[in-house]
């Protein structure tokens, strides 16, 4: 069996070949799935770490617990907390990183044994930190000692520098607790040995902050244990605060349920309940596991049609092999085979398909999954950014699941012909059959369907950013009808083209010239085999052009709103102090940091400064909150702009109208339409801290740089609403000369070639204390960076790449085939007389009817179902703060790469029928040779 | 060079290169063959009968020696004047089934008809009714060949090369998958056309009951040349 089924296999070999590639290519594809998720899962997570950090300036993957273990109270809560800070981490699946906890005692009136005349009494808190004099940095004196007691019974304590101001006390001088005692009932006194400080303000060790520290003095924690705890817990009442931060870079994408789940457990339902807050980290990783759900459920969408095609293709292949086996099969089985062997045998060979595919699969798409990973944009990579692969159990399930389907697609088609004896086989061939998908319409019910899905979403079109935003998982059908329509359309032509070459052939009925003729004969006789291959052919193009046109339009429309919203390259906000007045209420005037240094920045090629006040109010309609941007119209104009596109008149214009009127005002459209303000109509407008001025508008402006018209966002139950938001835009040198000076950024255009890297080592040179920093160039690579969109890019890129080698494979195959099967055929023609150009001009034919006719389908289709869909999609897709209207992205060089590969596979299939017709002879096609 | 003749074959040589040396399949052959004569090329396989139709039929050229088909010396053609050659003069039948497959039983023999440069008209439809009625198949005419046996088809191939009117018709073996009735059927068939129509028959076959319909006969040998003539 073994021997027959290898040379089978070999008889076959080109078949067979395509067949492998066919299942490695399906089984890559389906393996790269689980691998790059798990690794764009752990980067994704990697970076909400990272970006909490950066943007709260907190450790993310921080327990916390406090607890007051009142005097006469059960002593046992401390032990407990104790008990519990030992197997937190392990109890929550983590490894902990750093752990420091401070205990201290109520607060206690203590006073100077020095006699101190300019001291009565000050309220003292004795305590202790966990491995203090590591971590710390004496200023003055010296750290208390390992015993932590002087040798006439004074505890050593150190106190930080707030501590030393707030108490008054003087290193080396010894305090008495009045009225404290220990638990043998002596008095206790303390001694001042030094002054402490972090020694890094970065460590997390510093949890507690030095300066809140300002009545605590710090002792030896054995010591303070010995003294206080256990025992003799229940005589005083001691805070215990603890903060464990666990190894969070380690933290796995596929560790973050249970870690939720624990969490939840441990700050809910555990007895610590009470004592636990609420980690930060529980936000980040319930976020992240909402936005998993929907990437994970938008991936597999996307997948889908490239796993069809993969799985068609070997359908065809395989069903390809069979029609030609078919004779042998029937021979066999007419021989006395049973129909079971004859399957067994299938089986042998599919098997041994699918493992080799397995074994080149699996490592394949370990590669997929990292070009997946370093797509930048539609068939863009960006090599240094590949993801670190790891195999997981779930690679395993894929795998498996991908060499069974890849078995059973080879296989299954075999029990049919199993069961065809010689004589089913005459009587089958002599038959002519419509299509089966022809029969039950299947054309008409997918585009149908794929209509349904679009008329139904373009109704509630606005409803669909809500639910993203909310985290609804999408209607499927969303995605789907694309892919139905597509192949809807695909068929649809597919039975509409036998009429159109029919129509042609009727035209020219009386002129056609043998060669012509005989290929219309072919067509309109033969043309349902090519069925498939033209199918293939429609789906692979219009696919390619729709997914192109996605990713373009979901990616460019990302970017654009990321470039809009920030306004500017870089905006910086200083920190500004406010002047107050002599009973310490605000004054309004500030303290203006120096703005000459502005003027000295190599990486800008022009600044301008405005005023930016979201926080203002119009007296229209009874006080509208509004967005106060006062600007220097030329300065703005010349370092801002605006796509020509979004507004009525040109950006300079608006610009220009503001410019003659000094107090005009620039005002968002809702003015108009929602306030029923008009041009000329005064407004007065105050900003957040009370300056007040009026300005008469001068024009309505639909967008403005940085400006979002309206926003959507989350309500704390979970809902989402839109709000309007309003915008006022009048001359900043009319307010600096009406308030005063008032906090205003400096908005930024970097020089080509200058990047934040620039800027950020200017701040630091300069010293510049920055309250709000906008970098645009940060924005745009955040947003491309998105696991969401890079995932979809990524998926869409390879599912092209994939369709194409498949296409171009499929198309060769389905061509060297159909040449060879009529060589004999051929043979006779050249007998009768035909010229080889005219078996080639009929060939070419032939491939103009099937392959031009279907290339031409699919650039139609393809056109039609993106300007169709890829507005829903990409709206699916749009984040929350997307308002610029959508933009379909068609990028030339993506079509023109697209028509150069389905160019390049038809010169192959000609060159390749050139080479079949000049090795044609025509004594052996008609078995005319020597016998 | 006789008048009468419409095929001369003289001094033919046919060597084929096989791995480790030649292989001559036809040995000095002689042959003149009159317009109008039912030719028969009888001999074992591998006596190189199928060889010297192919060379006759222009689509293989001899190693050495002169053909002339209707006083034109064939050495001396294009591949094009070749072409024309076998799609207007010639009519061609097969051992195997040769019809097109896309094609029923009228267009197919319409089609060496266009071939051969035939305006479409009501003239070339009459032709082929007539000829497929020639051959009995007048009511068949809309069969596609998988819906015809075996013995059909070769009669529709048949009806195919006579069509346009050939000069002469190459048949090798055309009866080799047909019953003996059949077999003579199609014989008398040749013979009524030479008769009527005037065409040159050269057909191989090794069907001895066929022999004696012919006019002449050819015997080949190991490639040699045994019997020129009926006599």
């Amino acid at each position: 069996m073994l021997r027959i089924m290898l040379q089978k296999l070999w008889h076959k070999k080109w078949m067979n070949m395509c067949l492998l590639l066919g299942s490695i290519l399906l089984i890559a594809t389906v393996v790269s799935f689980p691998l790059y998720q798990t690794a764009a899962y752990d980067r994704m997570l990697q970076d909400e770490f990272r970006n909490y950090m950066a943007s709260e300036g907190q450790w993310p993957a921080l327990n916390s617990f406090t607890i007051v273990s009142k005097k006469d109270a059960e002593g046992t809560a401390i032990k407990r907390m104790e008990d519990l800070m030992g197997k937190v981490n392990s109890d929550l699946g983590v490894t902990e990183k750093e752990t420091m906890y401070i205990y201290q005692l109520a607060q206690i009136e203590a006073t100077s044994t020095m006699n101190r005349e300019d001291m009565d009494s000050v309220p003292v808190r004795l305590g202790a930190m966990s491995d203090l004099p590591a971590h710390a940095k004496l200023l003055s004196g010296e750290m208390y000692s390992e015993k932590g007691i002087t040798d006439d019974g004074c505890i050593e304590v150190v106190v930080s520098q707030s501590g030393l101001v707030d108490m008054q006390v003087l290193v080396g001088e010894t305090i008495r607790l009045n009225g404290f005692k220990d638990a043998d009932g002596n008095e206790v006194k303390l001694t001042i040995k030094g002054v402490f400080a972090a020694e890094d303000n970065s460590d997390f060790y510093w949890q507690v902050d030095p300066n809140t520290l300002n009545n605590t003095c710090l002792m030896n924690m054995d010591l303070f244990r010995e003294m206080f705890t256990g025992e003799n817990a229940r005589k005083y009442t001691i805070t215990c605060r603890y903060f464990s931060l666990f190894e969070y870079e380690n933290i796995k994408a596929s560790q973050v349920q249970s870690l939720a789940d624990a969490t939840k457990y441990l700050t809910e339902e555990s007895g610590y309940k009470s004592t636990v807050r609420r980690p930060a980290y529980q936000d980040i990783l319930e976020d992240y596991l909402r936005k998993q759900g929907r990437i994970q459920a938008t991936l597999v969408i996307l997948q889908i049609p490239v796993l069809i095609m993969l799985a068609a293709f070997l359908f065809m292949i395989s069903g390809q092999m069979y029609d030609m086996e078919r004779n042998e099969i029937s021979v066999i089985k007419s021989r006395g085979s049973s129909g079971a062997q004859i399957f067994r045998l299938y089986l042998y060979q599919s098997l041994f398909l699918s493992i080799v595919g397995g074994a080149v699969g699996i490592p394949l798409g370990a590669l997929f999954s990292r070009i997946l990973g370093s797509a930048r944009n539609f068939l863009e990579f960006d090599a240094s950014r590949s993801l670190q692969i790891t195999y997981t159990a779930a690679t395993a399930k894929y795998a498996a699941g991908a060499v069974l389907a890849t078995l059973a697609i080879m296989t299954l088609p075999a029990i049919k012909h199993s069961r065809v004896t010689i004589v089913k086989l005459k009587q089958s061939k002599a038959l002519k059959k419509k299509s089966w998908w022809e029969k039950i319409f299947l054309d008409v019910i997918l585009l149908g369907i794929s209509l349904y899905g679009y008329y139904s979403f373009r109704k509630n079109s606005a409803e669909l950013a809500k639910s993203v935003l909310m985290g609804e998982s999408l209607d499927p059908l969303l995605y789907i009808s694309s892919s139905l329509f597509i192949v809807g359309m695909g068929l649809l032509f597919l039975r509409l083209q036998p009429l159109l070459v029919q129509l042609i052939y009727l035209c020219g009925k009386r002129f056609w010239k043998p060669a012509s003729y005989a290929s219309f004969m072919e067509n309109l006789k033969n043309g349902r085999k090519q069925q498939f291959i033209m199918l293939f052919l429609i789906m692979t193009i219009s696919l390619g052009m729709y997914h192109a046109t996605v990713a373009r339009t979901i990616l460019q429309n990302a970017r654009a709103n990321a470039e809009y919203l920030d306004g500017s390259d870089i905006i910086i906000k200083e920190v500004w102090s406010e002047i107050l007045n002599m009973d310490g209420t605000s004054s309004g005037n500030f303290i203006e940091p120096d703005y000459f240094k502005y003027a000295d920045m190599p990486f800008a090629a022009g600044y301008t400064r405005v005023l930016y006040d979201a926080k203002s109010t119009v007296d229209a309609q009874g006080g509208q909150a509004i967005t106060l941007m006062g600007i220097h119209t030329r300065e703005f104009g010349s370092i801002t702009s605006l796509d020509r596109s979004l507004t009525e008149k040109h950006y300079y214009e608006y610009l220009n109208e503001l410019a003659v009127v000094s107090d005009g005002v620039l005002v968002s459209r809702n003015f108009n339409t929602k306030l029923g303000l008009n041009i000329g109509d005064s407004v007065k407008y105050t900003d957040s801290t009370g300056h007040s001025a009026t300005g008469k508008i001068v024009d309505f402006v639909d967008y403005w740089p940085g400006y979002a018209p309206s926003v959507t966002d989350l309500n704390p139950d979970g809902t989402a609403y839109t709000e309007d938001k309003y915008l006022l835009i009048p001359h900043y040198e009319q307010l600096r000369q009406k308030w005063g000076v008032v906090p205003y950024e400096i908005w930024i255009q970097l020089k080509e070639g200058s990047t934040s890297q620039d800027v950020y080592e200017w701040i630091q040179k300069n010293d510049v204390h920055v309250a709000k920093y906008v970098d645009r160039q940060t924005d745009i690579r955040n947003t491309i960076e998105d696991p969401l969109l890079q995932g979809t890019n990524g998926v869409l890129t390879m599912g092209f790449i994939v369709t194409i080698i498949l296409c171009a494979v499929g198309y060769l195959i389905y061509w060297i085939m159909s040449i060879r099967s009529r060589e004999m055929i051929f043979g006779v023609l050249r007998a009768c007389g035909m010229h080889k150009g005219e078996l080639f001009q009929m060939l070419m034919n032939e491939q103009i009817f099937s392959g031009v006719f279907s290339i031409f389908a699919g650039i139609g289709i393809g056109k039609l179902a993106s300007t169709m869909f890829v507005p829903m999609l990409q709206q699916a897709y749009a984040a929350a703060n997307q308002v610029l209207p959508m933009k379909l992205i068609v990028n030339a060089s993506d079509m023109m790469r697209l028509y150069i590969v389905i160019a390049a596979v038809m010169v192959v299939c000609l060159a390749i029928l050139i080479l079949l017709l000049f090795k044609l002879n025509v004594a052996k096609a008609l078995k005319l040779g020597e016998e | 060079m006789d008048e009468k003749n419409i095929i001369e074959v003289s001094g033919v040589n046919r060597i084929f290169p096989v791995p480790g040396g030649e292989f001559q399949a036809l040995k000095d052959i002689n042959v003149q063959i009159p317009r109008g004569c039912l030719a028969i090329l009888k001999g074992r396989s591998g006596s190189g009968k199928t060889t010297l139709m192919n060379i006759i039929g222009a689509l293989d050229n001899p190693t050495s020696g002169n053909v002339l088909i209707d006083f034109r010396t064939v050495a001396k053609m294009s591949d094009h004047e070749r072409e024309e050659l076998r799609r207007k003069d010639m009519g061609f039948v097969f051992q195997a089934v040769s019809l097109i497959p896309t094609m029923n039983a009228f267009q197919n023999v319409e089609f060496s008809m266009r071939l051969a440069g035939i305006k479409a008209g009501r003239e070339r439809d009459k032709r082929v009714e007539e000829c497929l009625n020639m051959v009995g198949l007048g009511k068949r005419m809309h069969h596609m060949p998988a819906e015809m046996s075996g013995g059909e088809q070769q009669r529709v191939a048949i009806a195919r090369a006579i069509a346009h009117k050939p000069k002469i018709i190459l048949a090798d073996e055309p009866t080799a998958e047909l019953d003996s009735a059949m077999a003579a059927q199609v014989t008398r068939l040749f013979q009524e056309m030479t008769r009527k129509e005037g065409i040159t028959i050269l057909m191989t076959t090794h069907d001895v009951g066929l022999m004696d319909a012919g006019d002449m006969i050819i015997e080949l040998e190991a490639g040699a040349q045994v019997l020129g003539d009926k006599e």
